[in-house]
């Protein structure tokens, strides 16, 4: 069975291995068993609520636990631009037009900005390739949701998601090509992984500062700048599916999109539901056409989430094997969210 | 070759001069009614009607005093209505550098600036293509500084010149085309013509307002940016051994440099000197710019003359009379 809970300290060798597998344009998680074993640790605060609401940062990992073992993590930002400075580009419009001469002409522009400033971030998905299932990846993605439903006060009104822009087969962005290396001849793959140990912002302020008319960068940059990675679509898709928008703030160096949601509106958390655990001796068995719900127990250090088939999901219980039970360390009774895993289109 | 003021029947003449360029002064724009406003306006300005404070546009043509026909024209520009501000890009770099990261470039920046608004303008410099390589181009370019000279006080202390940007064969600008262009959607020439009949401030605020970061103008347009075109090296050349400088002033269309030069330092302003005129049938010695002292009927030419330790200079009674000098009159004369 997979279920998720806080990352652990002795998670950190599973935790290394993913990082390895992550790739360019993965800034979140560096493959530097330091810098892991400092996030794993930051983490294991953020649960234990032992550091400031505003610096906490909360790492879920997902485990086989037949195999006891690490194979995914996902993660929530509580509050981005505290410690550093959190830049963005804004892409805004500007309108050249005299009716005298005809002409009226659309530039686009992109603005630094750190107006993202104090929002809520997820990110730092990750699975390793044997587990990249769909239902896996969307566990992931989604157990933040429930999670920060039972914890509003501890993020920002806004959650936000920074999509991977896009790279070639080589790993170039041309984004990165036509701006950031024109300024300091730094490798895209360089800046990246200098964002990842934390130097994001001294690299950001190595960037310039005043607006940007896209109409200057070749065409190949600006075909790129909102899109995201090809293998970052499902994740994009899921996002869009929970409410996330695309208000027109893309990365600095990849220009990948940022999309953004009021965290009162992400549909996992408007939508989720409590049920009463029924622990039984005989719940519904899954089937191939099974449709299944995300179950969370609600709490915080010892937050745990499993899937759960829709049978079970009764008006007001949620049927429960002893094993799942014990796995989400709940007793008869106790309260839990519940909430599908795909919604059905209204 | 007289010098002098322009007026309403030279129009016919000016057109005909400045459509023989291959690309357009904005200040003489080759449309009829434009070309006669701005006669117009030097009309005005040369009778000092009190309204051109500020504004002011002195135009002169040249003239083949035996055929009558306009073979050049010059012209400066007070440039002082703030109304109109004149718009220039100004060179900048900027460090962005990095401690933490040991990352430290050096990154070349255009800002709009309206620095150069209250600088006195040379202008309007068109010339006949026989003529480009003689005496008679220094003589239609210098004469505007004896002018200047004479009525200092109209004058600021900097003056400025534009020089026109590269433009390949086809008259279209590199740098246009990668700055302007996107703005505007149309073609050099076409903006050029624009700015010409609407005016050079009108384009100007269409154009981008952000400082402009020179990495990201295509190699053709950064290549172009302070380079004067070819056909614009005779007026380098002289503007230069008047004593201009390159500044850090662009053209904000086509990139073109703007030569500054302080007044009271330039070559023909220093040398030229002041004597009294008497008529006489001398017609020997070294060339020289001569002019008289009026600024509505200013006159200027070449002619030889023999300048000696006397108050009193002889200047030949045919140009004496094209200069409309009396004997007693003073006038004032540098060596070409």
């Amino acid at each position: 069975m997979m279920y998720i809970r806080p990352i652990a300290s002795s998670d950190l060798d599973a935790l290394y291995h993913l990082a390895q597998h992550a790739g360019v344009g993965v800034t979140t998680l560096p493959a530097n068993a330091e810098l892991l074993a400092e996030r794993i640790e930051l983490s294991e605060r953020s649960f234990a609520q032992r550091v400031p609401a505003q610096r906490a940062n909360y790492l879920f990992a997902l485990e086989d636990a037949e195999l006891g073992r690490v194979v995914g993590v996902s993660a929530i930002e509580a509050h981005v631009g505290v410690d550093d400075v959190w830049y963005n580009y804004r892409l805004s419009k500007c309108v050249n037009a005299s009716k005298e001469i005809g002409v009226h002409t659309t530039n686009q522009t992109l603005y630094l900005t750190n107006d993202l400033t104090g929002c809520s971030e997820v990110c730092s998905l990750f699975l390793d390739e044997p587990y990249r299932l769909e239902n896996n990846g969307r566990m992931l993605s989604k157990c933040r949701f429930l999670f920060m439903r039972d914890y509003a006060h501890l993020f920002g009104e806004k959650v936000i998601a920074e999509m991977r822009g896009y790279s070639d087969a080589n790993g170039k962005s041309p984004f990165w090509e036509a701006l950031g290396k024109k300024f300091f001849g730094m490798e895209f793959s360089q800046a990246d992984y200098l964002s990842g140990l934390g130097n994001k912002s001294f690299v950001a302020e190595l960037m310039p500062k005043y607006p940007i008319y896209l109409s200057f960068l070749p065409k190949e940059a600006q075909e790129v700048v909102g899109h995201v990675h090809d293998n970052t679509r499902p994740a994009l898709a899921m996002l869009q599916s929970e409410g996330f928008n695309f208000n027109g703030f893309v990365d600095i160096f990849d220009a990948g999109p940022i999309v953004e949601a009021f965290v009162h509106n992400v549909r996992a958390v408007r939508e989720s539901r409590y049920r009463q655990a029924l622990i039984c001796k005989h719940p519904p068995e899954a089937d191939e056409s099974s449709e299944y719900y995300l179950v969370s127990n609600g709490a915080l250090e010892h937050f745990r989430a499993i899937l759960v088939i829709a049978e079970a999901v009764k008006a007001d219980t949620l049927a429960l094997s002893a094993e799942e039970a014990d796995i989400l360390q709940v007793e008869m009774g106790d309260m839990l969210r519940v909430i599908p895993m795909r919604y059905k289109e209204s | 070759m007289l010098i002098r003021p322009c007026r309403a029947e030279d129009l016919a003449g000016i057109e005909a001069v400045v459509s023989e360029n291959r690309s357009q002064l904005s200040t003489l724009p080759r449309d009829r009614a434009k070309l006669q406003e701005r006669i117009e306006h030097s009309m005005r300005s040369f009778a000092q009607e009190p309204e051109q404070n500020g504004r002011a546009f002195f135009l002169f043509v040249m003239q083949d005093s035996t055929s009558g026909e306009i073979v050049g024209t010059s012209g400066i520009n007070m440039n002082n209505d703030k109304s109109r501000p004149f718009y220039s890009y100004r060179l900048d770099e900027l460090i962005h550098s990095s401690p933490k990261l040991n990352v430290h470039s050096a990154v070349p920046v255009l800002y709009l600036t309206h620095e150069l608004t209250g600088h006195t303008v040379l202008s309007s410099l068109s010339i006949k293509e026989p003529l480009r390589n003689s005496e008679y181009f220094s003589l239609l370019s210098r004469s505007r500084l004896m002018f200047i000279r004479q009525f200092k006080k109209l004058f600021s202390t900097q003056l400025a010149v534009e020089i026109q940007g590269v433009q390949d064969d086809n008259g279209q600008s590199p740098f246009w085309d990668s700055l302007g262009r996107h703005f505007f959607d149309m073609d050099f020439a076409t903006a050029d013509y624009y700015s010409g009949v609407k005016s050079r401030t009108f384009i100007a605020e269409m154009m981008p307002q952000h400082p402009i970061y020179v990495p990201l103008l295509t190699p053709e347009a950064q290549k172009a940016l302070g380079q004067a075109d070819a056909r614009a090296a005779a007026t380098c050349a002289l503007l230069y051994r008047e004593g201009f400088k390159s500044s850090k002033h662009f053209d904000i269309f086509d990139g073109g440099p703007t030569l500054l030069g302080e007044r009271d330092e330039l070559l023909t302003i220093r040398q030229t000197q002041q004597k009294q005129m008497r008529r006489s049938d001398i017609n020997m010695g070294m060339r020289y710019m001569v002019a008289n002292q009026s600024l509505a009927q200013f006159r200027c030419t070449l002619t030889q003359m023999t300048d000696g330790i006397g108050e009193v200079l002889r200047l030949n009674r045919a140009v004496a009379d094209l200069l409309e000098l009396d004997d007693g009159d003073d006038m004032t004369y540098v060596p070409l």
